[in-house]
């Protein structure tokens, strides 16, 4: 291209090495591990974050400090430390015939899985917690004098009004989980970044292989945000500072 | 907006001939220029580049290197600095296209494709693929590893040579040596595949080397060669010419009794054939 040479820019660009020679396979596949290893662990961490982050405000103390545990222990160790904890360090502890089972169903993914939703988890319970305790007491107090126990009281009301309010952290740890993904290569998982290095490898043609990787995730990164505003647009509480769209009156 | 408009144009030039002027420089240039000669090698492929149990970075391709680099000296009449650098097979071919290493002395194998990609120094060293195992396996080699789990490194010649023989491994692939012999040790997996000199360098650097062994026939051929940028033959006589300096002298015959003669950590005798090849590299001063 006559720009690139005017520039002095000396590589010889070749977009089709990203569809020639089964790549195009391999960056599908990518993208399908890369959404499965998210989809599992955003549902796990999900879990685990509203238990943890709804136990650090119930009136009872040692739920109070099981949680506190949790999160300050699983937040407070790079994500990649725990990658290799759970592959390399976890497995050896379980009986020999666990491991055994372990290592023929895809031990690589699963801890995977398990490092990215304990982590993310305890990201995630921080947000929620963050929702719950911007919910005045009062509203508490109402389900509790309408008969309602405290377990109930968080689990139908508290909760749900919690969730709503969160929307915009949730989507940002949401959108960390997506991203976060791309560690697992570095415990054999074959996802989307591993693939680009892959095609990056076979060809060295890294511009292009690296940028297929890129505009994939940022794809699929705007896609879910642009989701999230939806959502965000649709369940949120009247009455409060929140403006999205248009004004009402 | 016209203004503005000029005054990028104005720049965009600058920049374009800058870079125009930059990207031309060859690397005994760029040597000559920084004083510093920056090598990529390998931090855990004992014997080759590794770091041994005193911290120090050493190897039989570090040493090789160490040539090269009085070489560059003497044509460069100064003192250059001997900078290592790590490279692994999946960034050794980015870190010499981006200038941030001129030579790569590990155990990268100098195959046509990768000719379209960067150029080889001579041969430095023969070897083929193989698989590690531990001892008692049932694995003999590339005939038995059907259905089991090899873990191999992203980038390298191996995983590529399965890939394209379709056997039916499940592939393990991790972006380093470490990684991989790891979940060989905890059995993760059941077999590693490297070329054979790497695999007797881990069972040798291994805890217990009798727990380990390397087994199968050579099912590629590998040889050795040190990887610059392409269409830099100025550097490459200097680097060819260190390598045949040192095999016509001795030197690298000494180099090689160091590190796998007899008395060394991992023994590998030079047969005659390949002895052969390598002083046939040498072409007449």
């Amino acid at each position: 291209m006559p720009l690139t040479a005017f520039l002095g820019i000396q590589y010889d660009f070749q977009w089709s090495v990203l569809w020639t020679g089964g790549h195009g396979e391999w960056l599908i596949q990518g993208i399908l591990t890369t959404l499965r290893l998210s989809a599992l662990s955003w549902l796990f961490a999900s879990f685990l974050g509203i238990l943890a982050g709804a136990l650090r405000t119930v009136p009872f103390r040692p739920l109070r400090a099981l949680a506190v545990l949790y999160v300050e222990f699983f937040r407070n160790v790079p994500l990649l430390v725990w990658l290799f904890f759970w592959y390399f360090g976890a497995p050896q502890m379980l009986p020999r015939v666990a491991q055994d089972w372990l290592n023929v169903h895809g031990p690589e993914f699963w801890s995977a899985v398990v490092g990215l939703s304990v982590y993310h988890g305890a990201r995630m319970s921080e947000v929620i917690r963050a929702g719950i305790q911007s919910i005045p007491r009062t509203l508490l107090e109402a389900c509790v004098a309408t008969g309602l126990s405290v377990g109930q009281a968080y689990r139908l009301i508290i909760i749900p009004v919690a969730l709503r309010l969160i929307i915009p952290p949730a989507t940002n740890e949401s959108l960390n989980l997506l991203k976060n993904s791309s560690l697992a290569l570095t415990i054999g998982v074959a996802e989307l970044t591993f693939m680009s290095r892959q095609i990056e490898t076979y060809t060295a043609k890294a511009f292009e292989a690296l940028t297929a990787g890129t505009l994939i995730y940022l794809v699929l990164c705007l896609g879910i945000s642009a989701t999230m505003a939806q959502v965000e647009r649709h369940f949120r509480i009247p009455g409060l500072i929140a403006r999205v769209g248009r004004a009402e009156h | 907006m016209r203004r503005v408009l000029s005054v990028m144009a104005v720049a965009a030039i600058v920049l374009g001939l800058a870079v125009a002027g930059w990207a031309a420089e060859s690397t005994l240039e760029k040597i000559n220029r920084t004083g510093v000669f920056t090598v990529g090698t390998r931090t855990a492929s004992p014997p080759f580049g590794y770091i041994n149990k005193q911290n120090e970075w050493v190897g039989f391709s570090v040493d090789l290197a160490k040539l090269v680099h009085k070489n560059i000296e003497k044509k460069l009449n100064k003192s250059i600095k001997f900078e290592l650098k790590e490279s692994t097979p999946a960034t050794r071919i980015p870190l010499l296209s981006s200038g941030a290493v001129d030579l790569i002395a590990g155990t990268m194998t100098d195959t046509r494709p990768r000719r379209d990609s960067v150029d080889f120094s001579l041969t430095f060293f023969v070897t083929g693929a193989q698989f590690l195992v531990k001892e008692g396996s049932p694995i003999r080699g590339i005939q038995d590893i059907t259905g089991k789990r090899v873990a191999s490194q992203q980038g390298s010649t191996n995983e590529r040579a399965l890939r394209e023989r379709g056997v039916q491994a499940q592939l393990v692939v991790f972006p380093d040596q470490a990684a991989g012999f790891t979940a060989l040790v905890q059995g993760r997996v059941d077999t590693y595949t490297n070329d054979g000199i790497q695999l007797w360098g881990l069972k040798y650097k291994a805890p217990n080397p009798n727990e380990w062994k390397v087994v199968g026939d050579f099912y590629t051929y590998e040889p050795y060669g040190m990887a610059m940028r392409k269409n830099d033959s100025d550097f490459r006589a200097v680097v060819n010419n260190a390598l045949m300096e040192a095999l016509e002298d001795g030197e690298y015959f000494k180099i090689y009794e160091n590190w796998f003669g007899p008395k060394s950590d991992t023994p590998y005798p030079l047969s005659d054939s390949v002895k052969s090849f390598l002083m046939y590299q040498v072409v007449p001063k």
